[in-house]
């Protein structure tokens, strides 16, 4: 796992766009509703293969699991009974539509992939935008239902994984610094500074006046600015190298051997198992198997997996079984 | 100043709706404004001030004589949403809204956006012909995205606005 690989997990870029005429979501009935949701999937249609999962149809487990992909927000799943969204064979595309806008066209990529993001997304815009009437105006751009969306319609998310800055409390102000770049900061998974898995969302906030290369540019400054940080701060926590090198080891142990794991716990063991990556404590042979095991070991994921009727402490006993033996396979522990 | 429907009340919101090619205004109370409904004409709303004893003409007078009330509500002809839902929640209801809330969105954008106006990307077909920055720019895009074709296209419209310019200089 590479220094970049290492503290940027995935990209992804979003484009909000509605159709023109019509009442945007909140104010939508549901004929309209399902209409947009036809027309979208046959529009992407030429494109791929995409799977359709309506909101009024789709069970609570398969919902969550879709939301703790990231294919899919929590307020589609929750606030919106006549929103769907199609997702591509590759789970690479999800077009998540009536949920704040008519359609969320958005790419999720590996790594640091703003400018492959950007023309994947921008091709599906094409296709769609060749069949849809989109809501444009030459003053504001695409037309939104949120005024912060207008213009492009875009947000370029990059997600990253701060550990260093969470630990040494230089997260706050590194947020800071980049909120002046008029970049917005996120915890994922729910929590904010003290996310158990240092995880990180930075988007723009700015979405009009500008083309959408500045948006990608100002997004890339920005992650550059907290990559040299997070090194920085790496480098700072090996001036008790020892203390460093026992909090990782003791993760690893108990990864590798509890009989009981909470989501939780899972998260903040990955995590520092993921920074002895990058101090070489431990090597990753394959980082999207880990990825992957991060996204596995969230409850609907792990019930999916293990069965319906499981209690959340039968999932506790799968999930430290899954991970130990995961760990096993793809990384070792080399101190 | 007293509401211009009820009388009874005083007046909070200053309703302004379109119609055509004209504007109305009218002065309500907070209970009266909530039960205001744009579509309504003014010869029922005539009636209503009549129910309630506040003649027409009267409302003329209060306008002109209190000046501006504490708040001014626009509602949008197509959705019915209010100027004041989108300044609390930034959310209109429709497209129409940003034509009908202009000057408001203008000035909250600015502040959110720090600009008022669009410069990137426009939706296939329309893109405005007499622009020649957006039609180099997209004519770029579309050469850089592989999309030949719709390179192609933009450039006989770039060399159509360009031969439209000379001929005007001449």
């Amino acid at each position: 796992m590479n220094v970049f690989d290492n503290i940027i997990v995935s990209t992804r870029l979003r484009l909000a766009r509605n159709i023109a005429g019509l009442p945007f979501p909140h104010k939508l009935s549901e004929g309209p509703a399902r209409k947009i949701i036809d027309n979208v999937q046959s529009a992407l249609s030429p494109l791929d293969r995409f799977n359709r999962y309506d909101m009024k149809g789709i069970s609570k487990l398969e919902g969550t699991i879709l939301q703790e992909k990231h294919l899919i927000s929590p307020d589609l799943l929750e606030e919106c009974p006549f929103g769907a969204v199609l997702i591509s064979s590759d789970e690479n595309v999800s077009v998540m539509v009536n949920e704040e806008d008519h359609i969320r066209e958005q790419v999720i990529l590996p790594g640091l992939s703003l400018d492959q993001a950007f023309d994947r997304v921008n091709r599906i815009d094409d296709v769609l935008g060749k069949s849809l009437n989109f809501a444009f105006d030459g003053r504001f751009g695409y037309l939104t239902s949120c005024a912060t969306n207008l213009g492009t319609g875009m947000r370029a998310s990059v997600m990253m994984f701060l550990p260093a800055l969470t630990i040494l409390n230089m997260i706050e102000s590194s947020i800071n610094y980049v909120g002046r770049l008029n970049m917005t900061v996120r915890g994922v998974y729910g929590e904010g500074s003290n996310a158990e898995g240092y995880l990180y969302q930075v988007s723009n906030q700015r979405s009009l006046g500008l083309k959408e290369s500045d948006i990608i540019d100002s997004v890339k400054g920005a992650i550059n600015h907290l990559v040299e940080a997070e090194l920085r701060a790496r480098q700072l926590l090996l001036r008790d190298e020892d203390e460093l090198k026992d909090r990782i080891c003791r993760a690893w142990g108990i990864a590798v051997n509890a009989y009981r794991l909470s989501t939780e716990e899972a998260m903040k063991y990955l995590a520092l198992i993921r920074l002895g990556a990058f101090y070489k404590y431990i090597e990753i042979s394959d980082v999207n198997a880990f990825q992957k095991l991060i996204v596995d070991c969230q409850p609907a994921n792990m019930q999916k997996s293990g069965g319906l009727d499981m209690s959340a402490d039968e999932r506790d006993v799968l999930r430290a079984r899954h991970i130990g033996k995961s760990l096993t396979s793809f990384c070792k522990k080399i101190i | 100043m007293k509401c211009t429907n009820c009388g009874l009340r005083d007046a909070t919101t200053e309703v302004v709706v379109r119609r055509n090619d004209h504007v109305e205004k009218m002065f309500l109370c907070s209970e009266c404004a909530k039960n205001f409904r744009p579509d309504m004409d003014m010869g029922s709303f005539n009636m209503l001030n009549k129910l309630v004893g506040s003649p027409m003409g009267l409302i003329n007078s209060f306008g002109s004589l209190f000046g501006t009330p504490t708040q001014r509500t626009i509602i949008c002809p197509e959705c019915k949403t209010t100027s004041e839902e989108f300044l609390k929640t930034g959310f209109v209801g429709c497209p129409k809204c940003y034509k009908a809330f202009e000057p408001l969105v203008v000035q909250t954008v600015k502040k959110l956006q720090q600009s008022d106006r669009h410069i990137g990307k426009t939706p296939y077909g329309q893109i405005d012909d007499t622009d020649e920055n957006t039609l180099k720019t997209e004519m770029q895009a579309a050469m850089d995205s592989g999309d030949y074709n719709r390179a192609v296209e933009l450039g006989e419209r770039l060399k159509k606005l360009l031969a439209k310019k000379q001929e005007d200089n001449r």
